[in-house]
């Protein structure tokens, strides 16, 4: 037994000594008078850790393997995300007791605050006394015991698992029902009282997802989309693409949801120009030899920062919305590229991780995926707030395209229309997230950088929040980000576009003299070497490639990507379709991709006179539009056209 | 040029104006297969067009380019298959089925239109082949005389003498012939004149400003093995000339074929179907993987029975006594690499072995041959010595081109050749002495893509295959044309790579760029600094000054850090309204509009569906008994009705205070509809000092006539108007204003409730969800094939779906109330939109 005094040390040194304790199979001893936060997170060996008093914050969370007890009361956030283990509180819990566990018993003698088991995937939460309001909300799996009072809206838009209920229902949550208990379901019940001595003789009531929500009669006509240049400001207002939307609708009732990023022309990156000419001369015969690329992120803060040969990213992508041989060759295409390449949604495959020289690990509200083991062995972390093709929303991953598989490392039902939550159960205001990167960091042992990723839009007051809240990179998600399945309004008609993003940021850190505390990677509608410098001219530290990397590995725009039925195997996991793919060819074409985005940032900063990329600035650029000029605050010279170095070059 | 470059060069404004084509087109590329076409058929317009069943367009389309259509839809070596991206996915769209299957519905009735004559120089062409009468072709198009002078009996070259009837029967190549001829009455073909023998080169020269040498590669080449000079040895192209002459000599049982090539293939086919031909053998010195016959070919004759013997070398012709032969061989291995970087077979010492047979064909490949030209000193080896840069001989007045110039290719190629000549001939003899070098154009018919929604599903479907068929002998063809349902699947299978899809930011082009970036050597410095060139060209400016202020260019900023975002898919949202402080209330905040006049069906079924939608309509007369209504009252027309929810005055250009500001019961509400600036000021002053419910304000000018918004974009700035004038009064919650003008979506509405409007009319997209199609641009006709019942659905569903997107708009921005969505919740995509709305640009804050 090893005995930490939290009045003596600090939590970060506590919690160090907890996981070496635990590395040796020491049980643990904590006193901790002061209710401390994140007690024993990121704990994976089976040692039991016993709280003298109160835990604060998480106690427990991102663990594996471990029983925690605590004496009295624990706040909110106990056992998050705990894979295998136990915790016994004597006392009362606080809101999200028991979220997004994946396996653990998690057992409050006590009350429980709200929204206990919120997007819980597996394992048993048992309340011995009241439940507070929406208890269940949005579980995905597992099972939720409460003896007392059930509070309101029991089993809120719960998706799967059930709810077992000893005393009165107050009200049951939107979308959930209640059924008959099975005689071996209560017969395990009782068992399991038995094992944490709780004695209760009542009986139960069952509380499971009614199926109702979420779920369509009708489902949307596939077509082929319509050339963007008909519709959208450039012809009839009454064009063809309205037509069709109005006719879809009418016959379904609902949005309409598509695959791919925005449809219209926005303001972009292309319509601003370099000042100088490029020009064959000034790019020379290798220029990628003679300008340094190499660009560090994420260690401002002092986690071990990801090194990237040049000042590029693959932007998050998930494995479920891309095949597996998709994501295995993007993951093999960022190793070879020496870039960053990010799980996106849904978890870490083998493969990916493997492939992959450095990988950012994505946390989504739902929490799909997202465990200790993985983060460890991740190269970052990502805390995802929204996204730019579709702020506002969770992930959105067709019935079609949960698999077995997919719905196993997600840990949800397989053949559900998934529909991820669009917020964090633990983060509703920039106060929780300050919290929450401090749980990742101690589980992590402060090694990991940790981001945030935001769909742009009120990019001036989120951008101020993201770097006092400590993060050590941003992910600035322009409007023009692509996904797999989104409302097709939302991501034509939300958030702003990516250079609008920028430009609000350096304005808003400026204004607060704080840009040197963070770095941003610009992400949304980046296509080339030429998007690439402009982005990292006006302030980006790196931008980031989603789209573009899948075309050059064969996509061909067909914007059917929540159809799952891509026809080259990309964004599918129909095994048929995706038999289509050769991850090895295409990781070939990725990589070859980026190499010659490598080229274009090389020679246009080696034409504009520099020697590295960090010498790039807003004095490389002018404006080739009015909006552009308005928007950068660039010298706006329309006539500046670039020379043809189609001549130069011979 | 190679493929890539191409690609990346392709610059329309630098070529002449006989090889215009659509390179410059920002919404177009060349497809694969339509670069890999050496003549450039715009194969996914006729794709397309076999799709939507427009096969007369299909027919233009492939013929455009191309004289021997109805040929290459049997034969051709469709190089653009191979070159096709479905290929790598789930097979190649099979182009050349699809042209065949154009060709057999119109290619035997088409009459094209002649091309007249209308220059006075001509042009003598040596050779009746594929690369002569294709130069022909286009000379006689370009309005030259020409005369073609053809030492068989027939035009066509190895169309006609190289290729057996099963796989090309006789009538497919009178067609093209025919079209030919027609289509080219300044051509005359001389058959039976050949070279040398019945008229010189002098003599051509004498008659003809230019002459072209399209003499071909006619005679086989010898093996040059021992005992080869046997008669029964044969080679492979003189077999086939007399098969196709129409021969069929009586065979040995076994016989043996040397040669990889498409010739071998052919003749070991051919051999097969002949009287007496029991077995025939393919012996060929490298191995299956290097065989260079087509896929398709060599598929079809293993299909037929053909043994195939690799890696294996001819070195002896054997006579036997007993009327048959031996053919010693020896195996082969792979060596080096050639200069081609095929292996070269090596042979294995002690290998040799032998076949015995009856005949031996050799398909060892050809050779040109032409005694006047070797005399002149014309000729470099089996070729006429030719530049491919001018296709000039040395001679200044004589061109040469196909097989006969460049060696033994294929019939598309030579056909190109003939293209290619063509162009510089025409030059020549406009005195035009350095033509910007030849590119076969692109061209497209931008055609839309086939609508088909499993187009990602069906599997590639090959015609019915027959092989040698029931009675060989007479060389019945070997596979079906497709029907016109395999037809339609295999064009709905067409990625349609030269086209754009719904998406600006990865245009066809930038998709393209990026494909051939994924493509290039990041060695080739050449190349990159071309994409880079091309890259950094900027796109036209989406926003010049013409653009109008629009609902598209206004978006929502969503919550993120600053705001909490609610859940859109399951938290709540109100959207319930009320107007006029509670005198009416509605579920959701939408009106219908625009049904005065329509049919009594329409408006029954439009009734039922608003009544289902809960929304209220606006108009001079009521639509249905359950659906609340705001009468329209025009001065002097239809009388205040007390059937009426509300009252609303329509104010013209100038404004007149409204004769009768009586409510006809308590909870009627008063209104105003305004749709012109000139009269806002005053009748919002009117309304405010007169305690009216509503402002209805028209962002299209003429409200009360049925579907003013026909007029395209609304005016955004009378809304801007209208809430600076209450602002300006600080009596802006005393009027609901509901918009009228230019919403098409629940995303429109929210967007008009943001910016300050209580609730908002769907008029043209309520039409347009019943049933109403617009004709002419400005008329909207109900298509009389919907039942009532199923407008009434329509209806209902597009407010449904109105509705949850508005209140969708409203959760991502962080609200739990649509109504408290706020200026501030929006920004401008465009400085136009911005100044009609008076908002910012999206990053300008």
């Amino acid at each position: 037994m090893v005995t930490i005094d939290l009045s003596q040390v600090s939590v970060r040194e506590g919690n160090e000594q907890i996981r070496a304790a635990g590395a040796e199979g020491h049980d643990i001893e904590v006193l901790n008078p002061d209710a401390r936060h994140h007690i024993g997170v990121g704990l994976i060996h089976p040692v039991t850790v016993t709280v003298r008093g109160s835990a604060g914050y998480f106690l427990g969370g991102l663990s594996d393997k471990a029983n925690f007890v605590v004496e009295r009361n624990v706040g909110w956030g106990l056992g998050d995300n705990m894979y295998n283990g136990s915790v016994v509180v004597g006392g009362n819990a606080g809101a999200i007791a028991g979220v997004a566990i994946r396996g653990a018993e998690i057992v409050v003698k006590g009350n429980v605050g709200s929204r206990a088991g919120q997007v819980m995937k597996k394992g048993t939460l048992l309340c011995a006394g009241n439940a507070n309001f929406m208890a269940g909300y949005m579980m995905y799996g597992g099972r939720i015991i409460i003896l007392g009072d059930s509070g309101e809206r029991l089993g809120e838009d719960m998706s799967g698992g059930e709810i077992f209920l000893g005393g009165p229902l107050n009200s049951l949550g939107s979308d959930a029902t209640l059924t008959d208990a099975e005689q071996a379901e209560i017969d395990d019940i009782r068992a399991f009282l038995d094992r944490y001595e709780i004695p209760f003789k009542g009986s139960f009531q069952k509380v499971v997802n009614a199926g109702k929500k979420l779920r369509y009669g009708t489902s949307e006509t596939p077509v082929r989309s319509i050339p963007y240049f008909t519709f959208s400001g450039q012809s009839d207002y009454w064009n063809q693409k309205v037509q069709e939307d109005v006719y879809i609708k009418s016959q379904i009732g609902r949005y309409r949801v598509r695959g791919y990023g925005g449809a219209r022309a926005v303001p972009h990156l292309t319509d601003i120009a370099f000042r100088k000419d490029i020009t064959a001369a000034s790019i020379g015969d290798n220029p990628v030899d003679d300008v340094e690329m190499k660009t560090l992120i994420g260690g401002i803060n002092g986690a071990k920062p990801l090194t990237l040969t040049m000042p590029v990213m693959i932007a998050p992508m998930s494995y479920g919305a891309l095949s597996r041989s998709a994501k295995q060759a993007i993951a093999i295409a960022s190793g070879m590229a020496g870039i960053a390449e990010n799980t996106g949604e849904g978890g870490m495959s083998d493969a990916q991780r493997d492939a992959a020289k450095q990988l950012i690990f994505q946390m989504l509200g739902g929490r799909l995926g997202w465990n200790i083991h993985d983060m460890n062995r991740a190269d970052g972390l990502e805390i995802y707030i929204s996204q730019g093709a579709k702020p506002g929303f969770g992930g959105q991953l067709m019935a079609k395209k949960v698999t077995k598989e997919l719905a196993e490392i997600r840990g949800i039902p397989a053949g559900i229309d998934l529909r991820s939550p669009s917020r964090h159960p633990d983060i509703l205001g920039a106060d929780d997230l300050v919290i929450k990167i401090e749980e990742l960091r101690e589980a992590t042992g402060y090694r990991l950088p940790v981001s945030v990723k935001l769909g742009a839009g009120r990019i001036r007051d989120d951008i101020k929040i993201a770097v006092k809240d400590g993060f050590d990179f941003v992910e600035l998600d322009g409007m023009q980000g692509s996904t797999g399945a989104g409302g097709a309004e939302v991501m034509e008609y939300v958030g702003i576009p990516t250079l609008s993003a920028i430009c609000e940021a350096e304005r808003a850190l400026a204004s607060i003299g704080r840009r040197q505390d963070i770095e941003i990677v610009l992400m949304g509608g980046i296509r080339d070497g030429v998007d690439a410098v402009k982005g990292l001219a006006l302030g980006a530290d790196a931008i980031a490639l989603g789209t573009s990397a899948i075309i050059a590995g064969g996509c061909i725009a067909c914007m059917q990507c929540h159809v799952g039925q891509c026809v080259t195997g990309i964004a599918t996991q129909d095994p048929e379709h995706e038999k289509r793919y050769k991850a090895k060819v295409e990781a070939q074409h990725i990589y070859t991709f980026l190499e010659s985005v490598r080229w274009q940032i090389a020679a246009i900063t080696k034409a504009l006179g520099h020697k590295d990329v960090k010498q790039l600035s807003r004095d490389d650029l002018v404006a080739l539009t009015p909006e552009a000029a308005e928007i950068t605050g660039l010298p706006y010279e329309p006539d500046r056209r670039n020379v043809d170095l189609f001549q130069a070059a011979g | 040029m190679t493929m890539e470059t191409a690609r990346i060069g392709a610059d329309a404004n630098l070529m002449p104006k006989e090889l215009a084509d659509d390179t410059s087109d920002k919404h177009y590329v060349a497809a694969p297969c339509q670069i890999a076409c050496p003549v450039g058929t715009d194969a996914p317009s006729y794709i397309g067009y076999i799709w939507a069943g427009k096969f007369e367009e299909a027919f233009e389309a492939i013929t455009a380019t191309n004289p021997f259509s109805s040929i290459c839809g049997r034969v051709c070596d469709a190089p653009c298959e191979p070159a096709c991206r479905r290929e790598a996915s789930d097979g190649a769209i099979q182009i050349r089925n699809l042209k065949r299957f154009v060709m057999d519905r119109l290619g035997a009735t088409w009459s094209p239109k002649p091309a007249a004559q209308t220059r006075e120089q001509s042009i003598g062409i040596v050779g009746a082949g594929p690369a002569g009468l294709v130069a022909a072709h286009d000379l006689a198009v370009a309005g030259f005389k020409v005369d073609v002078y053809e030492m068989t009996d027939k035009p066509g070259g190895m169309m006609i003498w190289g290729i057996p009837a099963f796989r090309l029967p006789q009538n497919i190549i009178g067609e093209d012939m025919e079209r030919l001829q027609k289509r080219c009455p300044g051509l005359t073909i001389h058959t039976n004149t050949a070279l040398g023998r019945d008229v010189s080169l002098e003599e051509l020269k004498r008659r003809h400003e230019a002459v072209v040498l399209t003499i071909g590669s006619w005679w086989g080449k010898k093996m040059g093995i021992p005992g080869e000079d046997d008669p029964r040895v044969v080679d492979g192209v003189e077999f086939l000339r007399r098969i196709n002459g129409g021969e069929r000599p009586q065979m040995p049982k076994e016989v043996v074929v040397i040669g990889g090539g498409d010739v071998a293939m052919d003749a070991c086919r051919a051999a097969l179907r002949l009287p007496g031909c029991e077995k025939v053998k393919v012996i060929y010195r490298r191995g299956p993987d290097e065989i260079p016959a087509r896929k398709i070919e060599l598929q079809g004759a293993i299909e037929e029975g053909i043994a195939f013997i690799y890696n294996t070398q001819q070195v002896a012709v054997i006579p036997q006594g007993d009327d048959s032969l031996l053919l010693r061989c020896v195996k082969t291995g792979a060596g080096e690499p050639d200069a081609d970087g095929r292996r070269r077979p090596i042979v294995l010492e002690g290998s040799e072995h032998d076949h015995a047979c009856g005949m031996v064909i050799a398909a060892v490949g050809q050779y040109g041959a032409n005694e006047d030209l070797e005399g002149r000193g014309m000729m470099a080896g089996d070729r006429v010595a030719t530049e491919w840069e001018g296709m000039r001989t040395s001679d200044p007045q004589v061109f040469a081109a196909g097989d006969g110039a460049f060696g033994g290719s294929t019939i598309v190629m030579a056909m190109s050749h003939g293209q290619r000549v063509a162009y510089y001939v025409k030059a020549f003899l406009e005195g035009n002495d350095r033509p910007v070098p030849y590119r076969t154009p692109w061209r497209t018919r931008r055609v839309p893509v086939a609508q088909d929604t499993r187009w990602e599903q069906i599997p590639l479907h090959h015609p019915d295959f027959h092989g040698v068929g029931e009675n060989p002998v007479e060389f019945p063809e070997i596979e079906s044309t497709y029907t016109w349902d395999e037809a339609r699947d295999e064009a709905a299978r067409c990625y349609r790579c030269d086209a754009e899809t719904g998406s600006s930011d990865y245009s066809v082009q930038n998709r393209e760029d990026i494909f051939l970036m994924a493509r290039m050597q990041k060695t080739d410095v050449a190349r990159q600094a071309r994409m880079l060139a091309k890259r950094l060209r900027p796109r036209e400016n989406p926003f010049p000054e013409v653009r109008p202020a629009t609902l598209d260019d206004l978006v929502f900023l969503p919550a993120n850090l600053s705001r909490l975002v609610i859940d859109p898919y399951r938290e709540a949202c109100a959207i319930n309204t009320d107007l006029g402080m509670g005198r009416m209330e509605l579920e959701q905040p939408f009106f219908a509009a625009g049904f005065d006049n329509a049919a009594a069906d329409v408006k029954a079924g439009v009734a039922a569906g608003l009544s289902h939608g809960a929304a209220g309509y606006i108009g001079l007369q009521p639509l249905g008994k359950d659906v609340p209504w705001l009468q329209l009252v025009i001065p002097g027309q239809i009388a205040p009705s007390a059937d009426a929810a509300g009252l609303i005055h329509v104010v013209g250009p100038r404004f007149a205070a409204p004769a009768n500001l009586e409510r006809l019961h308590e909870d009627q509400l008063l209104g105003l509809s305004v749709a012109h600036h000139e009269a806002l000021e005053e009748a919002i002053v009117f309304g405010l000092e007169n305690k009216f419910d509503v402002l209805l304000l028209g962002g299209n000018a003429t409200v009360g006539t049925d579907w003013p918004e026909l007029a395209g974009a609304p005016d955004l700035s009378m809304l801007r108007d209208a809430i600076t004038i209450l602002r300006r009064l600080n009596r802006e919650e005393e009027i609901d204003i509901i918009w009228y003008g230019g919403v098409r979506s629940g995303t429109d509405a929210a967007k008009a409730i943001a910016l300050g409007s209580k609730a908002a009319v769907f008029g043209m997209t309520l039409a347009l969800a019943a049933g109403g199609e617009i004709q002419n641009g400005h008329e909207l006709l109900f298509a009389p094939d919907r039942s009532e019942e199923e407008r009434a659905e329509a209806v209902a569903n597009i407010l449904k779906a109105a509705a949850g997107e508005a209140s969708m708009m409203a959760r991502c921005t962080g609200k739990t109330n649509l109504h408290n969505l706020e200026p501030e919740d929006i920004r401008a995509l465009t400085r136009a939109t911005a100044a009609a709305t008076g908002l910012p640009l999206a990053g300008t804050t």
